[in-house]
């Protein structure tokens, strides 16, 4: 049963949520887990119905920024690049480092093969050399090729620990992605080609020219795989289609090479590559011309959203596939760096360079139909024109009142639908859904507070009742104000605050920034915000879980 | 699928004493090694399984933890997926998590303005349903005992809160006369189920799979409901239920079946698709307030009012 809807896509900042200084995050397959890399190294994972904290990824041999983060298909690992030139692998359950990998240069993507279960393969996009597929058990890299120009030559490079290909000779990072199932990888070079590279030998095997010729900055692929995005340097983001079958890619590509195999070899890969994509649409701001930061796909693949940075805004567009502009969402002034929009809800997820999450969901109407049914909601008024029978004493519509169930028919309560987003999921049984959540003791002081709270009703301030004690039972829960200040029951509290007061979202609406402080202190901007609103609330540290 | 065996008779294999009071609630957890209790001494019990031998005759429970602290009496209970916690709902208030091997208190929720009536877990367990007399459902976040959510759902007490099956939805009953279905991760309201009268709703439960809701209305009437359509495809009656929120639920281990509590003291026993009562347990002394079905052996457990104060169980005859 789904939300009435009229747009799928997200309108208003409905929480932020802060730990540390985020720098990357990523959605689990279902959307019920958000890991979000910080600056210290750490990896810190968000239960995303509760928007607390389920666990955290610490290394003390990893304290430098992350660069980003990938989750298994199954949920059971999540990848983790930093800028201490390593990549860890995790197990989510347990916590524990799997293995830790330290390569070449660092690694500003790196993405875990979404074919298997428990991938030991990933895909290293370095600073400035070609990407690269990592072995993570044993450490070996295969270079990518990243230029067509390589093939003439004699043969594939051997794949040798830790040196880089000699590709093109330019400095900009390659941009790479995976296909669906992950026997091919998708590479957007520098000259604005997109190459169709084997994974297993790094072997092109098709190229598309992208027109212009712009570097691409980003390559994404939507999740049915049936699109795939580029984000080049001209600021233009492509939408292409992809024509290969999602499964036997390998095999299509192989036999489409051996069809044109009369053709001098660029002709043939340019020729393959025709087979393989076509341009869809182009997005670009022709106004502002701004550059597009962590283009992605919504989890349908309806919506292409792209954010922007540009003199340090924090803006979201969102696009329909088609290609029109249907929103853009403007967050506070901190730069955006990261975006993510959820697997299944119209949500979007957004990172503030001050390393705030920021979490945009559509602005609910309720829905009064829902409460009263036998009312329907009118746009306008309406005149009201009587049956003919409305004053009848016994009117006719009531006289035959029978029950259109026959109460003899079968029914069965026991047969699951399988979930139609989810149709592709063979592991279902392996999949890790969400972190056992233990609640944490409250101290022995509390229970006695608590006891003597109890009798009194609205005690707000500081006694630590829950801010929801405020909320009289026909408030709608999405206009609360600021939660009241956190007990610090169990030396466990992270600063978490609910949908901005009004006076927050009006100066977000008339775009009334305040000037921004080069903050380095997040917090206490946030705070100054906040205290204008209630004066009540104050916000300890952000704590750390354990 | 139709089950082409007789339905075999259940009798009464074991009575639990203990409780000081009422009875209010008993539940079986979803690994069926335990059982817990609550009443309106206050306290909660859970019981455990003695014999571990499956094929044995006798799957006979014993006490094993009690678990005091509320400050008047407890309404209901439930176990989390993973049977290690318990939670309890109570007149005092608060909701309370405990942990279960050790019968230590965790956590006490704080939140409503009245007492709190009906109480569940998600399925993943990291969040709690809870309803209330103040005329709310809450949703509260496990681990960090905070209210997440308070929904404005009713204009008379709510009677039961319940969780579907992937924990995205919930379903709220109330004396108002209404069922509500609400967007579990929203708290968006999804639905209103009403119909031409509208009795107090005393008790709603989502079926095992989630489509149906079956819906305890004190006319003396069970009904179930396919949400989606709004209508009603299934009555059960025969039993007496005007005053009490009595639980009622599914038997699925051994055919189909919708077993429920009644004011005359008896357990009723209704097939699913006939509609037909086969079997009324008779034993307890008092209004048998609740009723649990044990996951996959064919045992029901069941609580009475103060005149028992008794937890019974009932077990089909092996042949």
């Amino acid at each position: 049963m789904e939300d009435p809807l009229q747009g799928d896509f997200p309108e208003v900042i409905e929480e932020y949520l802060a730990h540390g200084c985020m720098k990357s995050i990523a959605f689990n397959r279902r959307g019920t887990l958000l890991a979000a890399g910080c600056n210290d190294g750490s990896c810190v994972i968000w239960d995303f119905e509760t928007r607390g904290i389920a666990k955290e990824l610490r290394d003390s041999e990893c304290s430098s920024p992350i660069t980003s983060v990938c989750w298994s298909k199954c949920g059971n690992r999540i990848l983790v690049s930093a800028a201490d030139k390593s990549l860890s692998l995790w197990d989510v359950m347990s916590g524990k480092r799997i293995t830790r990998i330290v390569l070449q240069q660092t690694p500003l993507q790196a993405r875990l093969h979404p074919g298997s279960s428990k991938p030991s393969l990933c895909l290293a996009c370095p600073l400035s050399c070609a990407p690269m597929i990592v072995d993570l058990n044993t450490g070996n890299t295969t270079s990518l090729k990243v230029s067509i120009l390589e093939i003439s030559n004699n043969g594939p490079t051997p794949a040798s620990r830790n040196r880089c290909a000699d590709g093109i000779t330019s400095f900009s990072p390659t941009a790479a992605c995976f296909s669906k199932h992950g026997s091919l990888v998708y590479v957007g070079n520098s000259k604005g080609e997109i190459l169709v590279i084997n994974h297993l030998d790094g072997e092109v095997r098709a190229m598309v020219p992208i027109p212009g010729g712009s570097v691409v900055k980003n390559i994404v692929c939507s999740r049915n795989g049936q699109y795939l995005l580029t984000n080049s340097n001209d600021r233009i983001i492509r939408i292409y289609e992809n024509l290969l079958p999602l499964k036997d890619e390998v095999r299509a590509l192989d036999d489409l090479n051996e069809r044109l195999n009369d053709l001098n070899v660029v002709e043939k890969l340019k020729a393959v590559g025709s087979k393989c994509l076509t341009l869809f649409r182009e997005f670009q701001d022709l106004i502002t011309k701004v550059h597009w930061k962590a283009p992605c796909f919504s989890g349908d693949g309806e919506w292409v959203v792209g954010g922007s940075a540009s003199k340090g805004e924090h803006k979201i567009y969102i696009w329909d596939r088609v290609g029109h502009l249907v929103k853009i969402l403007e967050g506070p002034k901190e730069a955006l760096i990261d975006l993510a929009w959820h697997p299944v809800r119209p949500i979007v997820v957004s990172v503030s360079l001050n390393g705030i999450v920021y979490i945009w969901a559509k602005d609910y109407t309720e829905n009064w139909s829902a409460f009263a049914p036998d009312f329907k909601e009118l746009e306008e008024n309406e005149e009201y024109v009587e049956r003919e029978d409305e004053f009848d004493l016994i009117p006719e519509t009531e006289k035959a009142k029978t029950s259109d169930v026959n109460e003899d028919d079968e029914v069965d309560i026991v047969t699951v639908d399988k979930d139609p987003a989810f149709s592709d999921s063979e592991m279902s049984q392996e999949e890790l859904c969400f972190l056992p959540a233990t609640p944490s003791c409250d101290a022995p002081e509390q229970q006695d507070k608590f006891i003597e709270s109890s009798s009194k009703l609205v005690d707000s301030n500081n006694s630590g009742s829950p801010f929801s004690e405020e909320a009289g039972p026909n408030e709608h829960t999405m206009n609360h104000n600021l939660s009241p200040v956190e007990d610090d029951a169990g030396g466990l509290r992270i600063k978490r605050k609910r949908k901005p007061s009004e006076k927050v979202l009006e100066l977000q609406a008339e775009k009334i920034k305040k000037p921004s402080k080069s903050s380095k202190s997040s917090k206490s901007k946030i705070k100054s915000l906040v205290d204008e609103d209630d004066g009540n609330g104050f916000y300890g540290d952000a704590l750390s879980d354990e | 699928m139709s089950t082409a065996t007789e339905f075999k008779p259940y009798s009464l294999s074991q009575t639990l004493s203990g409780h000081k009071r009422a009875i209010s609630a008993v539940k079986f957890s979803s690994n069926g090694r335990l059982l817990a209790s609550s009443s309106a001494d206050k306290s909660l019990r859970t019981y455990g399984f003695t014999n571990s031998d499956s094929d044995s005759d006798s799957l006979a429970l014993s006490p094993m933890q009690e678990y005091t602290g509320h400050e008047q009496g407890v309404s209901d209970l439930a176990f989390s997926s993973d049977s290690r916690f318990l939670v309890s709902a109570s007149d005092d208030k608060t909701l309370r998590l405990w942990d279960v091997p050790t019968g230590s208190l965790i956590k006490t929720l704080q939140g409503h303005t009245n007492y709190v009536f009906c109480v569940n877990f998600n399925p993943q367990s990291n969040v709690i349903v809870s309803g209330s007399f103040d005329e709310t459902v809450r949703v509260w976040d496990v681990k960090s005992g905070k209210c997440l959510k308070v929904l404005p759902a009713h204009s008379d007490p709510v009677t039961a809160v319940d969780f579907n099956r992937d924990g995205s939805l919930i379903v709220s009953s109330s004396y108002d006369g209404l069922c509500r279905i609400w967007d579990a991760s929203t708290g968006h309201c999804m639905k209103t189920l009403i119909d031409d009268e509208n009795p107090p709703v005393s008790f709603v439960k989502f079926s095992p799979n989630a489509k149906f809701i079956l819906v305890g209305t004190l006319d003396n009437t069970l009904r179930l409901w396919n949400y989606s359509t709004g209508k009603f495809l299934k009555t059960y009656t025969g039993h007496v239920n005007s005053k009490y929120c009595i639980s009622s639920t599914f038997s699925i281990t051994n055919g189909k079946y919708v077993v429920g509590g009644s004011e005359d003291n008896c357990i009723y026993l209704w097939e699913l698709q006939t509609r037909k009562i086969v079997q009324k347990l008779e034993g307890h002394s008092d209004t048998v307030v609740s009723v649990s079905c044990h996951p996959t052996e064919n045992m029901i457990a069941s609580g009475a009012l103060g005149n028992d104060k008794t937890v019974k169980i009932w077990t089909q005859q092996k042949d």
